[in-house]
Order: C-alpha cells, then structure tokens, then sequence
C-alpha cells in the first residue's frame, strides 16, 4: 500500500541527488557578501529536498519485498567496465532518505550566516548533502563508491576549515582513517565483480546481479601461510570502511577528535547521518552480498559492537566537555545498532533500522542542544553549568523529552529500537544481549546526570540565561515531534521495512 | 643505377600529421626571421594553425593499421590517439605561452619552433615501429627540450636545470642505444615486427642478448617516462626550467614514453612477459613510492608536481604490468586523464608565476582563495583530480588501472598502489588547505590572469570534471587505441 501514487517518468530519485547539488551551483554563483541570499538559497534547496524526500516516502509502496526497488533509475554509464547509473530506493534506504532531508534542513538552518566564509561552507554543505542522497540511493557499487569518496572531500574541509580547537589534526585523522577503509573497500568491489565476472560471464558492478551469485572458495596465502574464505576476506574488505565510518570499537578513535572540533552544523550531520550511512552499508552490502560470512564473521563484529557500547557509555561518565560527552553517547548507541545488525535476525534487523532513525533524530537533538547552551552560558563545561532551567523553563522541557528520548524511555523512540534489538540479540546472543543492558543502564546515567546536572539545583549565582528563540523551538519541533511518533506507533517503521529485510539473503539463508 | 624504392613503402600520408607540424615549424622559423618585432604576435596565431592542420591529418588515421617506411612508422589508432592528445597539450601550452614569455622578457619565435620541434619527436615517437625510429623521436624531443629548459638565458636556475637534463639525458640515451644495438644483435632486425617474431620463437625467453638489450632499452625510456629510480634529474629540470616549458614536457614527453612503452612490451615482447613482469613491477613500485613519499616533504609547487609525476609513472606502468590490452588500455586513459589534470595543475603554478618565479613556493600560495578564486577554485579540482577522489577523472583512471590488476590476480603492486595513494591525499590536500588558510602577510599583487590563460585553466578545469562524470567515450577510444597487434 502507499499514500498515493507519484507520477512516473519522472526521475524522483535523480532530483534528490540534483536538486542539493543545483542549490551548491546557485551559491558558487552568489557573491560571498550577499550572506542574506546565500542562506535563503540553503534553506531553499534543503527544503525541496526535505518535500522531495518526504514525497517519495510517501509514494513508496509498503509492503512489497523481495528486492524490489521503486522508483528505479537504470542508465548505462560506463558499459566497457561494466558500470551502470542505478538508482533505487527500498526499506532499508527509504526512511533514511527522509533523515538525510531533515538533518540537512537543520543543519543549513542553524549556520549563522555571519560566520567567516559562509558561502564556502554552504557550499559545502549541500555538495555533502548530494553525496549522502547519492550514497543511500546507489544500486551500483561503483556508483556508491563513487558518492561515498565524494562525501569525504566536503566533510574534511568543513571540519578543518570551519572546525574548533585541534581541527586540522581532527581532519586530517578522519580523513586518514577513512580513506583507509574506503580502499579496503574499492579493492573488494573490483573483486566482487571480478569474480562474479568469472562465474556468470558478465562483467557488471550492479547490486541485484551481483547478489545471486555469492563468493566461495578458499583463497590460499603466499608462502604456504594457510587459507581464508574468499567471502570472509571480501566480507572485511567491506567492513573495514563501515565499520570506521560506524564507528565500531576500536576504529573509534577519530571519532572524538572530529566531533568536538567540528561546528553543530556539521556534527549534526556527522554523528546523525554519516555515522548511519556505515551501518546502511553492513545492511546492503555485507549481509547481502556475503551472507555466508555474515553468518561466520557476525558474532565477532556483534562483541565489537558490545563493547562499543560500553566503552562509550563508559567514556561519556567521565567526560566534562558536553560535545565530548555527546559524541561518546552516540558511539555507545550506534552500538546498538551494531548488534541489531550482526545479530542477524528479522528483529535485530528491524530493531536497527529503526534506532538508525531514532539515533540520527536523539543524536541531532542533543548536539543542537549543547550547542544553545554553548552558546547562552558561553562555556560547554559540565562543571561550570548549573541550574539553567530556572530562567529558561521551555528550553529545559525540551531538553528534558530529549534526554529521556536518549536513555530509551518507553513511549518515546529510543526505546522502540533499543527493545527490538534487545530481543533480537536474545534469539542469537544470550550474554551479549545481557551486556548490551548494562549499557542502557549507564545510559540512564550519564544523560540524566547531564540533565540534572546543568538544568536543574540551584543556579550558584543569577543566570542570564536565555529562554528559547523561535529558530531554536523551530528545529527541534520536528525532531521532538519524530520522538513522540515513532514512540507512540511502534508498529509503523517495522511493518514498513520488514517485506525488505525478509527478503536480504542472510535472512533467507 | 636505377634506385628501386618500391619495397620501402614510401608513404607520406602515414606521417602527414608529423609532417605538418615540421612544416609549421619550418614556417615559423622563416617568419621570425623576417616578420617586423611588432608582428611577433603571429608567431603563435601561426603555429596554433599549423597545429590545428596536424589535428585534423591525424584523424582519418583512426582505425587504420598502416604500416609505412620499411615497417618503421605505423599509422594505426594508437598513434591517432597520441597525436591528438599532443597536439591539444602543445596548442593548450601556445594559448598560454605569450603572457607568460612576455613577463619574463623571454618572448622569442625560437620558442615556438623548439616547441613544435618537440612535439613532431613526440608524434614519431608514438608512431614509431622501429628501433630507428624510436630513436629518432626520443632525440628530436630530446634536444628540444633541452634547450627549451636553459630557455631563460639569463636565469642560472634554468641554465642549470638545461645542463642536468642534458648530461642526464645523454646518459640515459647511451643506455637506450646500447639497448637497441644489442637487441639487433640478438635478433637480426631493427623493427619492431621483426624482433616479435624472434622473441615469439623458442627460446627467446632464455636468450641473455635479448634480455640484457630489452633491459637497458627500458631503462632509456622510463627515463623519459620519468620513472623511479632514474627519476633524478624531474624535479630539478622541472624547477629550473620556465614553468610554461615544465607545464609542457611534463604532460607530454610522458604521453610520448609510454606509447612507445606501450608499443615495446604489450605488442613486441608479449611472448616474454614473465621476463620483464618483475623488472618493471619493481619499477613501478619504486616510482609509487619515492613520488609519493618524497612530495610529502617537499615545499616548492613544482617539486611536489614534479614528485607527483614520478608516482603518477607508476599507476600508469600499473597498467602494462598485465601484458594485456586490456590492461594498457586502463594505462592510455589513464595518461589522458594525467595530461589534462596536471597541465591544469602546472598551468596555475605558470599563470601565478608569470610575474617571477619565486610563487611556486607553497607559501606564497597561502589564502589564494581570497585573492585569486578563481585560480584556487580550479587548483582545487586539479589538486583532487590527481588524489584520485571522484567525481573528477583522476578517480576513473586509478580505478580501470586497479581494476585490471584486480582482473589479472596482480595483488603486491596493488597494495603498494592503493596504500601511497592514501599517501597521496596528505600532499594534494595540503596545497588545498594552504590555500583556505589565512594569509598571515599581504602579498603583493599580480597582474591579472588573461582570457586565453583563463579560458585555457576553465576548459582544463571543466575536462577534469565532465571526464569524471562521463568517461565512458574516452575510455573507448583509450581501449580501441590500445588494442594493438602485428
């Protein structure tokens, strides 16, 4: 079923990815002092696409499975290589196409448009929204690799450019690590196909085809060093570059750099979306293409993603710096999602899906949250703030749903995904499951001590701190808005994707 | 005595397009003698013509397998393609010669005939199926080059660089010749048709002559190719040259090297591929690493490209390593994506540079976004287009290069390519970054860049970019051209 039916013919999906990239053209052109201009052209481009996306999901025929993409794209591209322009969306990229709309829409809303270079940094903003769109609608693993590289140029600069403190050094670590795994990656691609190639015949880089036929055989190591499973080095070679963008333990240590020196625009973006695109790839392309191996190789990757969770749950305790904290709260909750994955099972799946929207939409909040209080109280140390809910009882409502959306509150999203995953990992994992709810527990912690700790007491001496603006109640409406729904109709995300997962080969298998 | 020239298959239309641009030369030559110095300004205008009339004569060779002269010149798709991509770099370098030989006083016709001088050797060279004529076309470029790099008389840099290249040339030739002299000796003929009959035979494998002459021959070309180790005298000949003759030879002698490599391993020593696969492996693993390691360090913009170079000689040696066209293919498209990515490079460095030549220096270089936009904004695509990072062309030429390694089971050099390319990002995105950063003192201004040199960086610019998006045609020509046979 869907809401209605978009017309056809028209390349939705192509529009997605143009329309950023046309609002990037537009801002090159725009002089650089006309600041006004240039973020109503950012606002603008970000909201057709918001509408676009929130079109397509509408059109978006539930409960169709069996690989079935919709509002496919197909064109030749590079035929003499085997690279085809495909383009598709399904459920496991349709709601994170909505994420990617409304996180960048935040994100172009909340940039001051009298921070030094505006127009550079918009201009890279929506050249990164492109990419991402790009990245969750590719069907073709070159075209994928292709926006997935295009995606790292855009992000390097608005971290070492526009970034705080250790910036360069943030940068230039993130891209190093990433650039790492995106290789590990290409040369599993060119593999896939090559072997594919071998067996079929047909030299083709396209997701539907290359599913059929998974690897096999053992790959013997030079020099007599034994053997591996060719659908386990391939299965890694993949992994590599999710598991750093994820990031998964212990592939995590760009990760606190980048996110504390990057700008809330861009953090946003970082932790609620790139971090969700590493995840989206396990799904599409490690339990897809290899599911034998995902078989073999998925409790190893789950206990990663277990001690993901501890470790940042852990990590977050300790931290004063409230972005560092944040960012630490997300790793441990991006773990979750980690499990649901590996876990391999419908529930796990599903659970997933669903905690990556939640993550993108409690993660986006939180850090537009310290963000407001860095910018009232002047200072993002936990030490130095206390009692700001008493001139500013709105914003500490907010914050309070926020908070308790966060620590996985029944009746608000978190808690939807966390439980489905939960039970998930039960069926495949009993003590990783059991770990996995000592995370929740610091969860609780660690966020209410946030809360408590700079909302509420007595302020040691009269605040000034400021209620909150209409543009800041104005981005986090829909994000508090998606906290409560998702809460109140768990049902819904789970039924729409399942027809999906069902239909992802380490399923059937 | 009546001479019987019949069996030498005299057959100008074969190397009309060479012929063209020796004429051009010719021509320019006479009408810097007896044009009035105020009419100089035809010089290029003629010599863009000349090249223009070149590229148009090559075309019709598409497609054909012409062998002419004895079997010492083929007119076949590889020799279009090369011609074609030469002549674009040499009337891209003419477009932005004048502005920048007038600022450094430099501005005589000599130049433009060296230059088409150079170009013709380069055409030969891609053209060539005879160890005579090999060397012919090395030389002509050679000597060309030579004095084209001591062309700023009165700068002991570039004297000093001209001298470097010469002695070093002249040694990596005596290489090259004692190479093909023994190679004659092993196989009784001079073309490259001949010599891959014999090494098809029996026994060739095992032939010491053979090996040792097809050995000192490849250490004479990857000197021109400038691949590592016998990369020594790139960065200085190219620092010390005039920029706009850098921006030149460092495109297209090696555009020219590699046909010619081309044309020796994939299609004369198919036979004996387990012999050279290892040489020239480990040749193309010392390029990757010394170019890409050693620009690391390097703060001059013309030494970093001239390191960057050296490296980009081993993804495209990458290519050969295969032994199989479809492998030298990915290494022609491969070369067209070079050419144009670093001319453009090079070409900012010559239009920064066109009012003295300490501004290859990456200091000078720092917050060019706020003084020169438009200059950084192309700098920028060059800069990401040779790190390889997509949507720009430098990504699809890795990519087929890596490919066919993939393809062919070839997995250390691979490693090696794919772990210096993460190098690479460290120096390519450092001139980026240097360029967003805040300049910490006002530098003084330089005369703004022209039409022609504008017009020339956007097309430069725009080519990167639609390649990127769209490299399927190229890709085909580059696959066609490369598909070579006897």
């Amino acid at each position: 079923m869907s809401w209605y039916t978009l017309p056809t013919g028209v390349p939705w999906l192509t529009l997605v990815v143009v329309i950023p990239l046309a609002g990037a053209l537009l801002v090159a052109l725009t002089p650089g002092v006309a600041r006004s201009v240039i973020k109503q052209l950012g606002v603008l481009s970000a909201g057709l696409s918001m509408l676009l996306a929130v079109a397509v999901i509408g059109g978006f025929q539930h409960g169709v499975g069996n690989l079935h993409f919709q509002f496919e794209e197909s064109l030749r591209w590079i035929p003499s290589a085997g690279i085809s322009y495909h383009l598709g969306v399904d459920g496991l990229s349709l709601f994170l196409l909505g994420l990617n709309a409304l996180l960048f829409l935040i994100a172009v809303l909340v940039t001051d448009p009298e921070m030094p270079r505006f127009k550079q940094f918009m201009l890279l903003l929506l050249i990164l929204e492109a990419a991402t769109a790009g990245i969750m609608l590719s069907l073709d693993l070159i075209l994928f690799y292709v926006f997935w590289e295009a995606m790292l140029v855009p992000l390097y600069f608005l971290i070492g450019v526009w970034g705080e403190g250790q910036r360069i050094y943030a940068a230039f670590k993130f891209l190093i690590y990433t650039v790492l795994g995106s290789f590990a990656m290409l040369i599993a691609i060119l593999a896939v196909a090559a072997i594919n190639f071998s067996q079929t015949g047909q030299l083709s880089f396209d997701w539907a085809q290359l599913i059929q036929h998974p690897a096999s055989g053992m790959w013997h190591l030079p020099l007599g060093l034994g053997t591996l499973g060719i659908q386990q080095l391939l299965f890694l070679g993949f992994a590599l570059a999710f598991a750093i963008k994820m990031p998964l333990f212990p592939l995590h240590t760009w990760l606190p750099a980048a996110y504390t020196a990057s700008p809330i625009p861009v953090v946003i973006v970082l932790a609620g979306l790139v971090s969700k695109l590493g995840a989206y790839g396990f799904l599409r392309f490690n339990l897809a293409l290899f599911p034998d191996a995902a078989h073999s190789l998925g409790p190893l990757l789950a206990v990663l993603a277990v001690i993901g969770i501890l470790y940042g749950a852990f990590m977050a305790l300790v931290q004063t710096d409230l972005k560092r904290l944040v960012a630490y709260a997300s790793m441990s909750h991006l773990g979750f999602i980690g499990l649901g994955i590996f876990a391999g099972n419908l529930l796990g799946i599903e659970g997933s899906l669903v905690q990556m929207i939640n993550h993108g939409v409690i993660i986006a909040a939180l850090f537009l949250v310290v963000g407001m209080i860095e910018r009232r109280a002047g200072t993002r140390d936990r030490a130095q703030l206390r009692g700001l809910g008493a001139t500013a009882p709105l914003f500490a409502a907010l914050f309070l749903v926020v908070s308790l959306a966060a620590l996985g509150l029944p009746g608000l999203n978190g808690f939807v995904g966390e439980f489905l995953i939960m039970l998930g990992a039960w069926t495949a994992f009993v003590p990783l499951a059991v770990a996995a709810g000592i995370g929740v527990i610091l969860a609780a912690w660690y966020v209410l001590r946030f809360y408590q700790g700079s909302m509420q007491e007595a302020p040691p001496e009269p605040t000034t701190f400021g209620e909150v603006r209409p543009i800041d109640g104005g981005v986090l409406a829909p994000l508090l808005a998606l906290m409560v729904l998702i809460g109140v109709t768990p049902g819904f995300f789970p039924a729409a994707v399942e027809a999906t997962v069902k239909a992802l080969p380490v399923i059937v298998r | 005595m009546k001479i019987d020239l019949s069996g030498l298959g005299i057959d100008y239309g074969a190397i009309l397009p060479e012929l063209i641009v020796v004429g051009t030369a010719i021509v320019v030559l006479f009408l810097d003698l007896l044009l009035p110095v105020a009419r100089r300004r035809w010089l290029p205008a003629v010599t863009v013509v000349g090249l223009l009339a070149a590229l148009i004569a090559s075309l019709p060779l598409w497609g054909q397998n012409r062998a002419a002269f004895a079997d010492t010149v083929v007119a076949d798709s590889l020799a279009a393609f090369f011609n074609v991509l030469l002549i674009v770099i040499t009337i891209l370098t003419v477009l932005i010669s004048p502005r920048f030989l007038r600022a450094l006083d430099l501005d005589h016709g000599e130049y433009y005939i060296l230059l088409l001088g150079a170009t013709a050797g380069m055409m030969l060279l891609a053209a060539a199926t005879s160890l005579m004529t090999i060397f012919l076309g090395i030389e002509l470029l050679s000597i060309s080059l030579y004095v084209l790099s001591g062309f700023a008389r009165s700068v002991p840099r570039s004297q000093e660089s001209a001298l470097k290249y010469l002695l070093l040339g002249g040694f990596a030739t005596g290489f090259l010749l004692y190479g093909m002299a023994l190679i004659y000796g092993a196989t009784g003929s001079t073309t490259l048709r001949g010599i891959a009959a014999f090494a098809a035979a029996s026994g060739a494998a095992g032939n010491v002559l053979l090996l040792l002459g097809i050995g000192f021959l490849s250490v004479g070309l990857a000197f021109k190719a400038s691949a590592a180790p016998f990369h020594m005298w790139t960065p200085d000949v190219y620092e010390g040259a005039p920029t706009i003759v850098t921006t030149f030879m460092s495109v297209a002698t090696k555009s020219a090297a590699f046909a010619a490599i081309g044309r020796v391993f994939i299609a004369t020593f198919p036979s004996i591929s387990a012999r050279w696969y290892f040489p020239l492996a480990l040749i193309a693993i010392f390029s990757l690493f010394i170019g890409n390691l050693v620009a690391i360090i390097e703060d001059n913009l013309k030494r970093i490209l001239a390191y960057s170079g050296i490296a980009h000689a081993g993804y495209i040696l990458l290519g050969i390593l295969p032994g199989t066209a479809a492998g030298f293919s990915a290494s022609v498209f491969y070369i067209a994506a070079y050419a144009v990515m670093n001319f453009g490079a090079f070409a900012v460095v010559t239009a920064l540079g066109a009012g003295g030549e300490q501004t290859a220096d990456i200091n000078y270089w720092r917050g060019l976004f706020y003084r020169r936009p438009f200059l950084a904004t192309v700098m920028t695509i060059f800069m990401l287009s040779l790190a390889g990072i997509p949507p720009t062309v430098g990504f699809f030429a890795k990519l087929f290069v890596f490919q066919a390694l993939v393809n062919a089971q070839i997995w250390a050099p691979l490693v090696v390519a794919v772990v210096m390319t993460i190098v690479s990002f460290y120096y390519y995105l450092r001139v980026v970054v240097v360029m967003l950063a805040t300049p910490e003192e006002a530098v003084s201004e330089q005369p703004r860049v022209g039409i022609s040199t504008s017009g020339v960086l956007g097309v430069a610019a725009l080519a990167t970019i639609a390649l990127g998006v769209f490299p399927t045609t190229v890709l085909d020509w580059a696959s066609h051209a490369a598909s070579l046979h006897f």
